[in-house]
């Protein structure tokens, strides 16, 4: 293993301890993100039925809303705050004393810290299997496409959280990005309500941002909502996003680094 | 050739400019207005290799912006710093594999975490290998008794022991030029001592360090060399031994006497001598200009005139001069 793979790797298993130190946050993680499953669960059906909604029956949507509970739990069970705070309570002058790029050590710790929800994905996923028995995935292919995308939500969650926390050198606060981003991508991502219940000119707003990657791409290709070339298409699209995510972090980054100003000893 | 030359290195903020009030927090809304300020303004310095340098200034003089830019946290305004040939900033992480830096004030371990992993996880950064590793942890431990605090919390540590473990994060990789800031505040006595015993042997070894303080005695204990720094600029660049030859040209004798010191009476009868009351009525201090007269012939005239009770020599001390330095009263 290189150098930079070794620092990597450790700095993702720091990452996962440090998630491991505070148990609380498995049992809350699993709490909220559970209920609002089961929340939604019950809406569903309620709402569905025995008919279907813009092409989701009870059985799709069963699916639909399990997968939507895996990225709710990855995404915002994430350590994106111990970024930010770095930058507001200047302890990134310590992170700028080591010999490691800032961003992809950002990024491994970061994914580190959304490995720690796995757990808790896991207990969500198996508990809401023997509850509501959703279907399988409409081929074994699309199984595993619908793992390569959830493979590649680390990134691009890294490069929307990345980016969102650097725009605290200009902005001094984090809180209110939080709530934006969260907002947008609960929105966007279908994790709220599908997508295909949008308005058209909505959807399309929604498939120019990262945002649909988040729950409408694995749930449309574990569906089989879409062909092996449309899965393939959304994944190619939702890698291309973790790539320009990265690359303007990468720029952003080069010019807030002029901006560092700490204060205070 | 200097390990670290800096010249005229400027750094300059921008800071809102607002009114206090509900009033000024609007107008400031609507019209924002900033003010520059320059925290470091022009400064020389060059630093050869294993020299031990003082950084000292008052709060707010520049000392902790200086040690950023050196760094490479920060980018300079204006002027160059080369450290080893490189610039830090742009050269930021070649730069981190040759420099050991310690914040007094923010420490570099992991808060939820054995101390242990934080040291572990920066042998892995700086590519430390085991051999090397484990005979630094010894030495470490011989001199700062990290042992006791390895498996513990981070954030369960004192103050003092996470002082001491954020120096061993900062010379885990033996690193040639160390910058500590403010590495003693806040410790109590006994912590401090072993630390500056700690750096007096780091210094020893051939590191080259740089090293901010308030605390005098970390300076005349562990530097040579001493900067002040006020108000961004330089104010003197030296040897802490020239500094007293140059500034500390009196010293003083504390008198007990028998009685009540009559401190004009004394004044008239030795005029060569400056005499102020001391803090009991029988108490005067005496100082006298220590290139007219060798402390044995003051001696010698007061005790054979006055019959003190007692008395005591007054040690020159670095404090009065670096007080005196930070007052303008002094000028290099």
């Amino acid at each position: 293993m290189t150098h930079s793979l070794t620092v990597d790797r450790a700095l993702v298993v720091i990452s996962f301890k440090r998630r491991l130190a505070y148990k609380s946050h498995w049992f809350f993680g699993l709490a909220i993100g559970g209920g609002s499953m089961l929340i939604a669960m019950v809406m569903w059906q309620n709402l569905i039925g025995s008919g279907t909604l813009s092409g989701y029956d009870w059985d799709s949507m069963r699916a639909y809303t399990i997968i939507g509970f895996v990225a709710a739990t990855m995404v915002f069970g994430a350590a994106d705050w111990v970024m930010a705070d770095r930058i507001l309570d200047g302890h990134i002058a310590v992170d700028l004393t080591k010999p490691v790029d800032f961003q992809r050590a950002r990024a491994a710790e970061y994914i580190g810290s959304m490995l720690s929800t796995f757990p808790t994905a896991v207990m969500g996923v198996v508990a809401a299997w023997l509850l509501f028995e959703p279907p399988g995935p409409a081929s074994p292919l699309a199984g595993l496409l619908t793992l390569v995308s959830f493979a590649l939500m680390f990134p691009l969650a890294f490069g929307l959280t990345y980016l969102s926390t650097l725009v605290c050198f200009w902005t001094k606060r984090y809180m209110g990005i939080m709530w934006l981003r969260e907002a947008l991508l609960s929105f966007f991502s279908g994790l709220m309500i599908p997508l295909a219940f949008m308005p058209g000119w909505l959807q399309a707003v929604a498939w120019a941002l990262p945002f649909p990657h988040f729950t409408t791409t694995p749930s449309a290709i574990y569906l089989g909502r879409v062909d092996t070339l449309g899965a393939l298409g959304l994944l190619a699209a939702e890698a291309a996003w973790a790539v320009g995510l990265w690359a303007l972090g990468w720029l952003v980054f080069r010019t807030a680094v002029k901006k560092v100003t700490v204060h205070g000893g | 050739m200097p390990i670290l030359e800096a010249r005229a290195l400027t750094k300059t903020f921008r800071r809102p400019d607002k009114a206090s009030g509900f009033k000024g927090a609007v107008k400031h809304l609507m019209q924002r207005k900033y003010k520059n300020y320059t925290a470091v303004d022009g400064i020389d310095l060059s630093i050869e290799p294993g020299e031990s340098v003082a950084y000292v200034g008052p709060n707010g003089a520049g000392k902790s912006t200086t040690v950023k830019l050196l760094t490479g946290i920060l980018r300079p305004s204006e002027g160059t710093v080369r450290v080893m040939g490189r610039d830090p900033h742009t050269e930021r992480i070649a730069n981190a594999h040759d420099i050991g830096v310690l914040f007094g004030q923010r420490t570099q371990l992991w808060w939820d975490l054995p101390v242990e992993e934080s040291l572990k996880l920066l042998k892995h950064m700086y590519g430390v290998s085991d051999a090397d590793y484990k005979a630094r942890i010894e030495k470490f431990d011989e001199l700062l008794d990290l042992g006791e605090f390895m498996p513990a919390l981070a954030r369960t540590l004192s103050l003092g022991q996470r002082m001491r473990a954020d120096l061993a994060c900062a010379l885990i990789h033996d690193p040639k030029m160390v910058y500590l800031d403010e590495p003693t505040i806040g410790l109590d006595i006994s912590v401090k001592d072993r630390l500056r015993a700690f750096l007096r042997e780091l210094v020893n070894d051939g590191t080259t360090l740089l090293l901010t303080s308030h605390d005098l005695a970390d300076i005349e204990e562990v530097c040579e060399r001493i900067v002040v720094i006020d108000k961004g600029a330089i104010a003197y660049d030296g040897s802490i031994e020239r500094l007293k030859a140059h500034y500390i040209t009196t010293k003083a004798v504390n008198l007990y006497l028998e009685g009540a010191a009559n401190v004009p009476e004394l004044a008239e009868k030795f005029p060569d001598y400056e005499w102020t009351a001391g803090e009991a009525p029988s108490e005067v201090t005496v100082t006298y200009e220590s290139s007219r007269f060798t402390t044995a012939e003051v001696l010698g005239s007061l005790t054979a005139q006055l019959a003190p009770r007692d008395l005591s020599l007054s040690e020159p001390s670095i404090e009065d001069v670096i007080r005196r330095l930070y007052a303008g009263e002094l000028t290099k």
